[in-house]
């Protein structure tokens, strides 16, 4: 991290594998700069305080809402969003999982949900539709996808919801 | 017997077809199209519910780095007053969150910042904050929605005098806010010249924005372009309520003459981009001993701001679901200083629903009958309002197949007999109505030499299908894959398409494709026909299909594939455009219906109310998809279990400013609040409405508070006429 002045300062971001010398604001929320500095657009902003998780990234595989996360922050931290989820081309078992089961409307709360999701199960949590459900509710829908996200996450988890 | 779908998803049916790019967050919203060298800007926002401006200093965030411009009524362009709110167009403030300036910036962080240095000096004048204060100043709108303020037939005050038995109740609905997931943005490019624009934003309604964007800047529609390509939800707050802020956007973009955003803040979406009106519903019932409705009448009293009358069309389910020969209905509005109404997912219906199919359940009570029966013996076999046949009425069949699929027959009538353990469960139900609306469409139908059929339509998704069901609709005329079909809708560039509103696009869209793409399949089997090549050549139409991407004998092997008939016939591709209209004087009253059946687990010691499971069913017309129209329904659901349980928006009545604008504060129902759903929906095939479509994107929202609120009263004795219902009103 260099300081460059008038509250800016360079900051490397490990985002999907990639290193990204980003300079940005100090207050600068990790979510902004990944939509305006690294134009990685598929996180969402809905709220920009914390309440509904559109902006849901994994941090060292843990999920948090980027947009109460500051940028200057997240040095030497492995960043992954909804566009590195994918394996090449081949794409993650939940993003199937929430095509067929169309676990989505609008897809705004999408790339939150997906992101919650794939830390939900890596905390051992994806147990029951019961777990899912109380541990998914951070992420806020208002189309109503909410049994359709819960079904393709049961489905990928193994479990019947 | 009417066939039945039941919710499981077949897997023939095709999947959302924008899916795979939307999983991948690689779907561009309007804020995320990247414009170069665009600035952005931010609002100063009024603190008073009702006051004028004595002087505004921006001298400070004037001289701020970064900061381009400060926009005041002093120095905003005067736009053509359209059916709006003109910002910034005189110094008088009509409610707290009301817009005073603009910043433009070089960044977002820039205009925030200088947004704080702004001071503006207010004489605060009186207001009026809520219905309550004003409601000796009541009065009569022109219109409730699409419909008449005041209806009135037969003789209800005779004949609730003379009535067996007569409920009056007051139930009261609350301000919500649409609340989309993705905050309202615009981007306005000018021209160099100043002579045209192009707008970016999140859009219900290209097309009205491209006219009142045109109205408002004295241009021609020809120079304005919206596109709307990607919508994050809009459930009414993305088409006319948004203009008030969509046209500050452009207009600062025209001052400062470079592009601009402006991105709305979530509290922003709270006061500037509408709001469903809080209603005062009085329903009075008058009834025979066997269940016969003999009267009715409902009146409102609900919210408008002080500057533009909106009435939702509360009484609707009222004038028509019911046979009731004296009916007599009406809406007031009250001026608040407070944000502007406007429709919002099931407007009237919603609000309206919720104190009729609650006010039947009392009578039921009452009367000690099945809440369902009641129902049943007051089908109306025509519509009395208006005095026409039904195009076609499916309340009975889904009121069959819901209560059966729920086991409703096994329902106590007894109040707080099911229990478990320190909770006690009740069932409660609802019918549900919703009218069909139609506008113009026109759509262009396109198959390129190399086999690609493109659909074009000025339309818009904004979660609800719109991409998918256009596809389909060629997939199926020209008997190809709807896999590869090309879509493009969202852009004023486009043949002009339907409101995404209304739950009217489908119904409006589907008749033009469908006529767009059956002339193209005219050409290409009469280029078959006609062209001594093809091994079809000489066959009649009726001896031709398309299927499989191929056009074939109906018997035998002879088959062509469509690429290469266009290919070698028609190099340039084939094109056909269609436009539809609906009928100016219908001949059919035409609704969608739905029967909703809910268990409630109310906990007797704190009152928590959780919904266990909904079983709908719906007969809506032709359903194109079933697996995106279950979604829809749910969708519906889903805002009907917030009406119940968890919305409202609240006012500080001292200061006229809302208290919870925010995520947090205004509840919405998360994962944790859903019960299992039952969703059916029943095959309608009705001869009278073009392309058999009745639109389904309201009507689950209609009835669902009813019902959640019926089982509730059925667990507790508890009858709750105020929503949300709240842990203590259970206790």
């Amino acid at each position: 991290m260099t300081d460059h002045g008038d509250d800016q300062v360079m900051v490397t971001l490990r985002v999907n594998g990639c290193d990204h010398e980003v300079v940005a604001d100090v207050c600068a929320t990790l979510l902004d700069v990944l939509r305006d500095g690294l134009s990685l657009t598929g996180t969402k902003k809905g709220c920009d305080m914390g309440a509904c998780g559109a902006c849901t990234v994994l941090i060292d595989g843990r999920r948090i809402k980027s947009c109460l996360a500051l940028a200057v922050m997240q040095d030497d931290k492995d960043i992954l969003t909804i566009e590195g989820l994918a394996s090449g081309e081949e794409p993650h078992a939940l993003q199937r999982a929430f095509v067929e089961h169309d676990a989505l409307q609008c897809g705004y709360c999408t790339p939150g949900q997906i992101m919650s999701a794939v830390g939900l199960m890596q905390e051992g949590r994806a147990t029951s539709g019961a777990s899912i459900r109380e541990f998914m509710s951070g992420n806020l829908c208002r189309c109503g996808a909410h049994p359709h996200i819960v079904a393709a996450i049961a489905q990928v988890a193994g479990i019947v919801p | 017997m009417t066939a039945v779908v039941t919710d499981k998803n077949d897997d023939r049916v095709p999947t959302r077809i924008e899916a795979g790019i939307k999983v991948k967050g690689a779907a561009r919203f309007a804020a995320e199209i990247p414009i170069q060298g665009v600035m952005h800007a931010a609002l100063v926002q009024a603190p008073l519910a009702s006051a004028r401006i004595r002087h505004i200093d921006a001298s400070k965030a004037r001289a701020q780095p970064g900061v381009v411009s400060v926009i005041t009524h002093e120095a905003m362009p005067r736009l053509n007053q359209g059916a709006f709110l003109a910002l910034l167009r005189e110094p008088r403030v009509h409610f707290a969150g009301q817009p005073v300036a603009v910043v433009v910036a070089e960044t977002a962080t820039h205009a925030r910042r200088a947004v704080a240095l702004i001071n503006v000096d207010y004489e605060a004048l009186p207001a009026i904050t809520s219905v309550t204060q004003g409601s000796s100043e009541a009065f009569a709108p022109k219109v409730a929605g699409r419909t008449s303020t005041d209806s009135r037939r037969g003789e209800p005050e005779g004949a609730m005098a003379a009535a067996e038995v007569t409920i009056e109740k007051r139930y009261t609905t609350p301000t919500h806010n649409h609340l989309a997931l993705e905050p309202q943005c615009v981007i306005a490019v000018w021209d160099r010249d100043g002579a045209g624009v192009t707008v970016h934003t999140g859009s219900q309604a290209v097309f009205a924005h491209r006219k009142a964007i045109a109205d408002g800047f004295g241009l021609s529609v020809g120079r304005v372009r919206v596109v709307s390509k990607y919508l994050g939800g809009g459930f009414g707050s993305k088409g006319s309520a948004w203009l008030p802020c969509l046209m500050l956007g452009i207009a600062a973009a025209r001052h400062v003459g470079r592009p601009v955003k402006l991105e709305l803040t979530r509290a922003q979406m709270f006061t500037l981009v509408g709001r469903r009106q809080e209603t005062i519903q009085t329903l009075k019932l008058g009834a025979m001993r066997d269940g016969r409705l003999v009267a009715m009448t409902h009146d409102t009293v609900a919210q408008t701001s002080s500057f533009a009358d909106y009435a939702d069309p509360v009484a609707t389910p009222t004038r028509v679901l019911y046979a009731c020969p004296n009916v007599a209905t009406s809406h007031r509005l009250v001026r608040v200083n407070a944000p502007q109404p406007n429709p919002m997912r099931a407007p009237g219906e919603g609000p309206g629903s919720f104190a009729l199919e609650s006010a039947l359940d009392e009578l039921a009570h009452v009367l000690k009958m099945d809440p369902l029966a009641l129902r049943l013996r007051n089908y109306a076999e025509r519509d009395q309002h208006v005095d026409l046949p039904w195009s076609s009425n499916g309340l009975r069949d889904c009121c069959r197949v819901g209560a059966q699929s729920f086991g409703w027959a096994r329902r106590p009538i007894a109040i707080g007999t099911m229990r478990d353990g320190h909770h006690v469960l009740g069932w409660g139900m609802a019918a549900a109505c919703y009218p069909v609306y139609r506008m113009a469409s026109e759509a262009v139908v396109r198959i390129e030499a190399n086999g690609t059929v493109r659909v074009r339509c000025g339309t818009q998704d904004m979660g609800s299908g719109t991409y998918t069901v256009l596809a389909q609709l060629a997939a199926e005329a020209l008997g190809v894959p709807v896999d590869g079909i090309d879509v493009e809708l969202g852009d004023t560039a486009l043949p002009e398409g339907p409101y995404s509103g209304g739950s009217m696009a489908t119904a409006s869209f589907t008749p033009a494709v469908e006529a767009a793409a059956g002339r193209v399949r005219q050409r290409l089997i009469d280029l078959v026909i006609e062209d001594g090549e093809s091994p079809l050549h000489g066959l009649s139409a009726d001896q031709l299909v398309l299927s499989d991407g191929y056009i074939r004998a109906g018997t035998g092997n002879a088959a062509e594939r469509l690429a290469d008939v266009v290919a070698r016939r028609a190099p340039d591709g084939i094109e056909a455009f269609a436009d539809a209209a609906p009928d100016a004087a219908p001949r059919y009253s035409s609704y969608g219906y739905g029967a909703i059946f809910a268990e409630v687990r109310v906990d007797v010691d704190l009152g928590e109310v959780r919904v266990v499971r909904l079983t709908a069913a719906y007969a809506a017309g032709r359903i194109l998809n079933r697996r995106l129209a279950r979604s829809q329904f749910i969708g519906g659901i889903v805002g009907g279990i917030g009406m119940a349980l968890h919305e409202t928006t609240i006012m500080d009545e001292r200061l006229g400013r809302i208290v919870n604008d925010n995520l947090a504060d205004y509840l919405i129902p998360v994962h944790a609040d859903m019960p299992a759903f039952d969703i059916h929906m029943i095959d309608e095939d009705d001869p009278h409405l073009a392309g058999g479509i009745k639109g389904i994107g309201m009507l689950g929202t209609v009835g669902t508070a009813a019902a959640i609120a019926n089982a509730v009263f059925h667990a507790t004795g508890r009858r709750i006429r105020d929503l949300p219902i709240r842990l203590e009103h259970c206790l």
